[in-house]
């Protein structure tokens, strides 16, 4: 049976009708368009899938929609500012951090989700916060580099809006 | 892509409301909490339950409290809570130890203790820690109340002693005596995403600061059906003081205390050898938590 649901997503309140069998990967993508999201293994094992929520990065292929009725999700279409691309994505674009593109959007909500909790991370806490989201052709190096640069930007971005009073 | 069969799905707003629910259901209901294993479930066809009840609208279940003597943990507090609490990780070091090995960071924002105890893998890293703390787990059904330890929980791999119409409230631990110290140890191919191949979790507790072994519990995880106790490897420690001679020869029982198998993690042979190397590291790390502890507590 399906129910009229209401889900929060990037800020947005969006409506649908979901049957409880659907997940929110399929809601994301399926109802609200929202193509940002991967459907890799469906299981938990690669992370495509990764949304942000609550603040915390999750897997959005092992949550129902209907779990996710109250939450505030965040996707990767959400995460860019009015200036343009959000720090992460600037850097995974510089420093060539993404080939094929498909583990793209999970590996940069994994890392904002590290990088809002823990501004200045060392090597190892980005490797690990990335570590349940698989990318099958950089060999991580120049992804781990992008999110180094990214805290750096950041940093300087927050000391600037300090300063300027923002 | 792997899609899910129909199911009911409640969201209860009370303990009250989600057992007559299960009451009514008999085995037509389960519980989702993280549904890091459920929903895995379901998608492979293994498990096809009508009714999906949510309990994470139940608040006092996403708790962790402390009374006189014991350390209380609602079934749905997450695996990431307890990894990464600075509480638990001082009062139970062992718990957050195990819990920072689960699956990957994106699973444990989602995965609960309850629904890692309740699944009852073989191999699940949750169940070991708190068996060598001596940890107890609440069971509730409509109009009725139960306290298992969970020494006695598993009856083999996926099941429990637990009853179709019974919810998993709350984990009950004592907290540790002085002079105790703690050790998980996790055996993998990589760092993150896999189970177990062997595990060990440890705790020995000192008659005083130099004294002998006056309580030892080893327990080893994914080497029988379910997580067990080294039994003979436990009492050999028993009365005795430390030393690597000593550690030595109780992983050699351990090794005798496992029964595993083959498969497409590891060998039966490996992994009885691999029983020994981390029963004694387990052992060794324990002791120096105690003596980490002393020194600490001294200045
Ligand atoms: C990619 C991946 C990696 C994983 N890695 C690990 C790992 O390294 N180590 C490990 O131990 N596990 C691992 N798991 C398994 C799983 O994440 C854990 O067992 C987790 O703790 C399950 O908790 P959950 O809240 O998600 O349970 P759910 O999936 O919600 O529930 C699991 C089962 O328990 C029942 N249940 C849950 N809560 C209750 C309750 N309060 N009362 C009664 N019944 C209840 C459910 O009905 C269901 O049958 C992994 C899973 C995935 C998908
Ligand atoms: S699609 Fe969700 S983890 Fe792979
Ligand atoms: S860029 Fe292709 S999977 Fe990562």
């Amino acid at each position: 049976m399906k129910k009229l649901i209401s889900l929060s997503v990037n800020g947005k309140e969006y409506e649908l009708a979901a049957a409880s069998n659907k997940t929110l990967t399929q809601a994301l993508r399926d109802d609200l368009g929202l193509l940002g999201t991967k459907e890799g293994c469906g299981v938990g094992d690669c992370g495509a899938c990764t949304v942000i929520m609550d603040g915390k990065p999750v897997n959005s292929c092992l949550i129902l929609a209907v779990q996710a009725v109250g939450s505030e999700i965040t996707t990767i279409e959400g995460i860019a500012g009015t200036g343009g691309l959000h720090p992460i994505q600037k850097a995974f674009v510089d420093l060539g951090a993404i080939q094929c593109g498909f583990c793209t959007p999970g590996m940069i909500l994994s890392a904002k989700g590290l990088l809002d909790s823990k501004p200045e991370p060392t090597e190892r806490e980005i490797r690990e916060a990335l570590s349940g989201n698989l990318c099958r052709c950089t060999g991580y190096q120049k992804i781990v580099e992008a999110v180094q640069e990214a805290a750096k930007t950041m940093k300087k971005e927050q000391r600037r809006d300090y300063h300027e009073g923002v | 892509m792997l899609l899910l069969p129909k199911f009911d799905y409640e969201e209860p707003k009370s303990l009250q409301e989600a057992l007559r629910i299960f009451s009514e259901l008999k085995g037509k209901a389960k519980v989702i909490a993280g549904g890091t294993d459920l929903i895995v479930n379901m998608k492979k066809g293994i498990v096809a339950p009508a009714c999906v009840v949510s309990l994470r609208r139940i608040g006092p279940l996403s708790v962790v409290d402390t009374k006189k003597t014991v350390i209380e943990i609602g079934s749905h507090v997450t695996v990431s809570e307890l990894a990464s609490s600075g509480f638990l990780a001082a009062a139970l070091p062992v718990l957050a130890k195990a819990a920072a090995t689960l699956g990957s960071p994106l699973i444990r924002n989602r995965a609960t203790i309850g629904g890692n105890i309740v699944t009852a893998r073989p191999a699940a890293d949750l169940p070991p820690a708190l068996m060598v703390l001596g940890a107890k787990v609440e069971l509730k059904s409509k109009g009725k109340k139960r306290t298992v330890p969970l020494d006695g929980f598993f009856t083999g791999p996926g099941s429990t002693v637990m009853d179709d119409d019974e919810v998993l409230t709350k984990i009950v631990t004592p907290g540790i005596p002085p002079f105790t110290g703690t050790d998980y140890v996790k055996l993998m191919h990589r760092a993150t995403l896999e189970i177990a191949i062997v595990a060990v979790a440890s705790r020995i507790t000192l008659d005083g600061p130099a004294g002998p072994i006056k309580d030892a519990r080893i327990v080893l995880n994914a080497v029988a059906p379910k997580a067990v106790h080294a039994v003979s490897a436990e009492r050999f420690l028993l009365g005795e003081r430390p030393s690597e001679e000593l550690f030595t020869e109780a992983a050699r029982r351990a090794m005798d205390d496992a029964s595993p198998i083959d498969d497409i993690r590891g060998g039966a042979a490996y992994r009885r050898e691999m029983v020994g190397i981390l029963t004694k590291r387990a052992l060794s790390k324990a002791l120096d938590e105690v003596r980490g502890r002393e020194t600490r507590g001294a200045r």
